[in-house]
Order: C-alpha cells, then sequence, then structure tokens
C-alpha cells in the first residue's frame, strides 16, 4: 500500500476543508475543518439588549435562521421567566416545521441526492428527473411559505419577538396552509420511498445520539436531552459537553467524555420514533432501513421521513389554532441567565445568555448542530478511509468522503458541496 | 447573443442571499433556461471558472481565503454583483470592528495562517463593484428582475425612496408614532417594508439612503426616550462600513 496523503485543496467556496495523511494503510491525520471567517457573533451580542438576540442570531444561518430565532426568544424567554401563551408556543412550532421542510427538502435534493443518482447537480438530473427536481421546489415553497406566513419573511423571520409575535396569521392563511400540506405529503412520502431505496455505504457508527426528547410528542424544543446513556436539562449542557478550539478550524468542535456523539434527524428518530405521526411511523416500518440505527448514512432517510412527520403535525396545528391578538407578554428585569436548546434541520441547537439586571446581555454562547458533529465527521472519516482506499480508485474514494460529510448536512455555511480532494502519492 | 455566462459564489456569510435565488421556487428552472449557470458551488459539484459574463457574491471579507476568491472571481468577470448586505457593507459581522475588542476578546484563539482573521469588509474595499443587491436577505423578487434586465441588455435602475414611502403604499401603521426605533426614514427602500408590514421596526438593513436628514432623526429618537449609545449602534449594525459622512458626523 502506497503512502497517500489526502489533502483538500482551495475549495470554490472554501468554507469547508478535509486533510488526511495516511501511511501504511493508517490514517496518521484527519482534519475537517471549517474555513469559513470567523464572525464572533456571541462577542457582538455583549451590550445588547435581550430583546434583540433573536435579531442578531437569525443572521449566523439563512436556512436555520427561524431555529437561531426560536433559540433566542426562548433562551430570553426562560432567562426572564416569561410564560408564553399556547398560541406563540404552537406559531414557534409552525416556524420550525416550516424551517425544517424547506430545509431537509433543499439538503435531500439539491446537496444530497446528486451523489446518488450520479449527477454532478440537481440542475444537471433535470432532464431526466425532472418529476424530482420538481418535487423539491414543491416542498421547499411549501416550507418557505409557511415559514412567511408566520414569521413575515421566509429568510430572517421578522414577525416573533420576546414575549409573543408582533403579527398574528389570519384564519385563513392557517386552513390554506393545512390544505397544501395534505397535498404536499403525497411529495413528502414519494420522498420517503425514494431515499429507502438508495443504496447505502455501510458504518457501524455506536456513538451516542443525542436529541431532545418528549413523551407526548415528536420533540422540538422546551424539553431535556437524551440519548442511550444520559439524560439532563438543557441548562447542564456544559456539564456534558465540552466545547473546544483546533487551529485548523474556524468552527468550534465539541465532545462528551473526549468522545464524539451524534445529531440530527437519525438521532431524532433513534430516539423519538415512538412520537413520529401514524403514517411517517409506518414508513419507517415498512422500509428494510432499522431502528435504532447506527449507520450516519440513513440521516438522509431520516430527514425524509421527518418531511413525511412535518407535514401531519403542520396539519394538526393550523386545525387546531383558532389566531387571535394578544398582547407581548412584559418581562421582569433581573440578573439573570436562560438556555434554550431547539431540534433544528441538522440537530440540536443551544442558545445561551446571561442579562444584567438592565436587561443587557453580558455573556452570550451558542452551539450549533455542525458542532456537536464535526467531532463524529472525522472519525467517520478516519474509520472508512482504510476500508474505502483497499477497494477504491481516487474518484470513488472521494465521492464517498463527499456523500458521507454531506449525510450530516453540515452548515459550514451550510454546505459542503465544493469538498474536493487532493490526492498526493508520497 | 448567446446565453450570459453567470456565476453564484459566497464569502464569509450565512448562505441566505444565495439562498435567495434557489427560493425562487417557480422561477429556477426558468433562470437555467436563460442563463448559463458556469459555477454555483453551493449546489453543483462542476464549476468551470474560466471566464463570466454576471457574478453575484456573497458575503463579506473576513478572511484570507475570502479576499483571494474575490480576486480570482472580479478578475474573470465582467459585471461583479454585491449580493445581500454582507457584501454590500459587512453587514452585522462588520460591526466586530466597532465593538470593544474584550467583547470577543475570549472569542479569539490561534488559527493556522490561511484562515487567521482580516478586518471585515464590504467586498467593495478589496474589488470594483458594478451593482450591489442590497438587504439582509436581498428581495428575491428583486434579483430576478435584476436578472432579466440585464439578459435583456437595459441598466437596472434602482429604488433611491426611504423604506417609509413602500410603508404607506402598504398602508401600515408608522411604528415611529408608536415609540419604536423604526429606521425607515434613514434606510434604502425596495423591500416593500417587509420588516414593519410583518410587525418589526426596520433595522436598515438595506443601507442608509443618501439624502437622509440623520440629525434630526436622532433627534427625534432621543425624543422617545432612546439614549444615544442604542441610536449609535442601531444606525451602525447594518450600515456596517458604509455610513455616509453625514451620519458618521452625527454619531461623533
Amino acid at each position: 500500500m502506497p503512502s497517500i496523503t489526502l489533502n483538500h485543496i482551495t475549495k470554490i467556496e472554501g468554507h469547508a476543508k478535509l486533510y488526511v495523511e495516511i501511511k501504511d494503510n493508517k490514517v496518521l491525520k484527519c482534519e475537517l475543518s471549517s474555513v469559513e471567517g470567523s464572525r464572533y457573533f456571541e462577542g457582538i451580542l455583549k451590550g445588547k439588549h435581550y430583546y434583540e438576540a433573536h435579531e442578531i442570531t437569525s443572521r449566523i444561518c439563512g436556512i436555520c435562521s427561524c431555529g437561531h430565532n426560536v433559540a433566542a426568544t426562548s433562551a430570553i424567554e426562560n432567562a426572564l421567566g416569561i410564560e408564553v401563551s399556547k398560541q406563540t408556543l404552537a406559531l414557534k412550532k409552525l416556524m420550525t416545521l416550516g424551517e425544517r421542510i424547506r430545509s431537509h427538502a433543499t439538503h435531500l435534493y439539491f446537496l444530497a441526492l446528486p451523489d446518488y443518482m450520479g449527477y454532478e447537480s440537481a440542475l444537471a438530473m433535470l432532464p431526466k428527473y425532472k418529476k424530482e427536481v420538481k418535487r423539491a421546489l414543491s416542498l421547499m415553497r411549501f416550507g418557505n411559505n409557511l415559514v412567511k406566513v408566520i414569521g413575515g419573511r421566509d429568510l430572517h423571520q421578522v414577525s416573533m419577538t420576546v414575549g409573543g409575535f408582533l403579527k398574528i396569521p389570519k384564519k385563513q392563511e392557517l386552513d390554506e396552509l393545512a390544505e397544501s400540506a395534505k397535498i404536499l405529503k403525497e411529495d413528502a412520502i414519494e420522498t420517503a420511498k425514494l431515499f429507502s431505496k438508495l443504496t447505502l455505504y455501510n458504518i457501524d457508527d455506536r456513538c451516542e445520539h443525542f436529541s431532545l426528547h418528549e413523551k407526548e410528542e415528536y420533540a422540538m424544543l422546551n424539553s431535556s436531552l437524551v440519548s442511550e446513556k444520559a439524560r439532563f436539562s438543557e441548562y447542564e449542557y456544559l456539564k456534558y459537553f465540552e466545547e473546544y478550539h483546533n487551529n485548523y478550524s474556524t468552527a468550534n468542535f465539541v465532545s462528551k467524555d473526549s468522545k464524539s456523539f451524534l445529531v440530527g434527524s437519525l438521532s431524532r428518530i433513534n430516539n423519538n420514533r415512538e412520537q413520529l405521526s401514524k403514517d411517517a411511523k409506518a414508513i419507517l416500518l415498512s422500509s428494510s432501513i432499522k431502528f435504532p440505527n447506527t449507520n450516519p448514512f440513513t440521516n438522509n432517510f431520516c430527514q425524509a421521513v421527518e418531511l413525511v412527520h412535518s407535514m401531519d403535525q403542520v396539519i394538526e396545528l393550523c386545525n387546531s389554532l383558532t389566531p387571535k391578538e394578544e398582547r407581548l407578554v412584559k418581562p421582569k428585569l433581573k440578573k439573570t441567565r436562560g438556555v434554550s436548546a431547539v431540534e433544528v434541520p441538522r440537530g440540536t441547537l443551544f442558545h445561551d445568555y446571561t442579562l444584567d439586571k438592565e436587561g443587557v446581555i453580558v455573556h452570550a454562547n451558542i452551539i450549533t448542530p455542525t458542532a456537536l458533529n464535526l467531532k463524529n465527521m472525522e472519525e467517520n472519516i478516519r474509520n472508512m478511509l482504510p476500508v474505502l482506499i483497499k477497494k477504491g480508485n481516487e474518484e470513488q474514494v472521494n465521492l464517498e468522503i463527499e456523500k458521507l460529510i454531506r449525510c450530516y448536512d453540515p452548515c459550514f455555511s451550510c454546505s459542503t458541496h465544493f469538498l474536493k480532494v487532493n490526492w498526493k502519492r508520497s | 447573443m448567446g446565453r450570459l455566462r453567470i456565476g453564484f459564489y459566497g464569502l464569509t456569510g450565512c448562505a441566505g442571499c444565495q439562498l435567495s435565488v434557489i427560493f425562487n421556487e417557480d422561477e429556477l428552472l426558468d433562470i437555467i433556461k436563460l442563463f448559463d449557470i458556469r459555477a454555483f458551488p453551493f449546489i453543483k459539484a462542476s464549476n468551470d471558472e474560466e471566464r463570466f459574463d454576471l457574478v453575484f457574491m456573497e458575503g463579506l471579507v473576513a478572511s484570507p481565503h475570502d479576499i483571494e476568491t474575490l480576486t480570482r472571481i472580479r478578475a474573470k468577470t465582467k459585471t461583479l454583483v454585491a449580493l445581500g448586505a454582507c457584501a454590500h457593507s459587512g453587514c452585522i459581522p462588520a460591526y466586530r470592528s466597532f465593538t470593544l475588542k474584550e467583547n470577543y476578546e475570549h472569542l479569539l484563539y490561534s488559527k493556522a495562517k490561511d484562515i487567521a482573521d482580516v478586518e471585515p469588509e464590504p467586498i467593495s474595499k478589496h474589488v470594483k463593484v458594478d451593482y450591489v443587491l442590497p438587504g439582509c436577505p436581498p428581495d428575491k423578487k428583486e434579483i430576478l428582475h435584476f436578472m432579466k434586465e440585464i439578459a435583456l441588455g437595459k441598466t437596472p435602475k434602482f429604488n433611491h425612496n426611504p423604506v417609509c414611502v413602500e410603508c404607506r403604499l402598504n398602508g401600515n401603521d408608522c411604528l415611529l408614532i408608536h415609540g419604536k426605533p423604526c429606521m425607515g426614514p434613514i434606510t434604502s427602500g425596495g423591500c416593500h417594508a417587509v420588516c414593519v408590514t410583518g410587525g418589526f421596526e426596520c433595522w436598515g438593513c438595506r443601507g442608509p439612503t443618501g439624502d437622509a436628514n440623520y440629525k434630526a432623526y436622532i433627534a427625534l429618537l432621543k425624543k422617545k426616550g432612546y439614549k444615544k449609545e442604542f441610536i449609535k449602534t442601531r444606525m451602525m449594525m447594518f450600515a456596517g462600513k458604509i455610513q455616509p459622512e453625514e451620519m458618521k458626523a452625527c454619531l461623533q
């Protein structure tokens, strides 16, 4: 076996890179990193008012802007002891679901699927797979429209604030959303069928799978974290998760007991599949992919199952809401800390704020799902490479590694679809 | 005339501007017919950089890598468009330049040379920019309209009215009257006043209008009970590195 250096190159849009050194079929070094410029959001938040955090942090991510909105307002509400109304909670959930639908649809069809169909992009798939691309666009349109109706804009929402919503959707708008969701559910089911049939590389990754968990419903926010061996409140995340820097990456890494773990759709389905909607559960059971599952590549299928579940939830929430104007819940300011964990498309997102008695932010900590998953992605690549190199040529190895990275749906700035690996034989 | 060769690129940012292109779900397939998309690394694995008629550049410059990408692409591009607030003004990430270093000192750590920080700047600080599509996010229909005008060989025109003009057309209540620190009067429109229509005050994401009366605006907010430091922060948050001299003078 010749010595090989896998060396990432400059990306056309170099937000992520991979650097691997292999000698005698042993991986000496495996560094997956973000080369995205640092934006220091947590530093910018310092000195800002409690009611500004959600507007600022939404700019962390375009596709997850609702997630940051919901996490920021919820963390501040937790800090200030604000109990939001049932309606506010339902609207937050609807926004989270809308984002999940548009994000999963974009990821599944535009970023993940082309690899499996043998195309460079979804656009290139068009002549042969027009139906599939159009299905993706329909799902994205629906998710975006849902976010817009509830949040006032599809990216960087405006209508939600600390203590409630500044604008309440009309009943007719919710009815229309429920009607569309009923139709779009067919597209979600077709998506799940499509992704259940793809041939996947098999990894048996026995890491811990973390997600929020609730008995009553498929957890989205305001609940405790669970894994195969742990259960703790969102306030305790720093006791379990250790955030650290590597000098080759501008994204942080996170470990638990020095080990990597996993968040995202696969973790959610492993932990919460009992709480899925009836039809989502039926699809899960009829598939040849069994749960609990230890192969990260099944995350794509899990996202597709979540599309079906999300449609059912949207229908239920829209039907059960009779929207009415509400006053914002006013906070009593005090020196305090608030934490919120939200299940966003790529996994669990943490927002943590400490406020002074004037309601000014004195400390902020934000941990994104990609940071939580980064170490596990590295571990997977490290384990896959020796086997892959024995079997495949450079092109095949690169493709499988890229597929692995993409199945995590990482958000370095939302994708690593530009990941290229340079091979150097020494 | 053949189809224009176009590219979509992202520097440091949130990808929201590129999504604003993709999220034109009803028109995306027509865009592909009308334009030859040579590069779009966010959604394409194969990207040909030979030469471009038109490139949309998202994001601000915050790393050596950003500078390299930006100058490399500029050299191959006839018309370069700054897409969105980060490329236009540096947006919220550029606010770092105005805040105390001690605010984010605890976040600094040693980085390899090729990913070390550079001063956060809009792309116009480093290269010539031909057009700006402002906003955080940019208006997705405005992007389409712009592309159509370019395809037809026209010179695209832009809205220079303050946000208030469109806000009135929407029949919204004036949030300033309700005591909210709305930046509509001093902010360039073209966004259909989407924030105020959604119940939220304008934060100025499309950048300051050229001819606003900043002095009168600041006086008004002070009268409403807002402190100078708060007003200053709000006005600088999205205006980033493109604050007009008149505005800077008022914020001294």
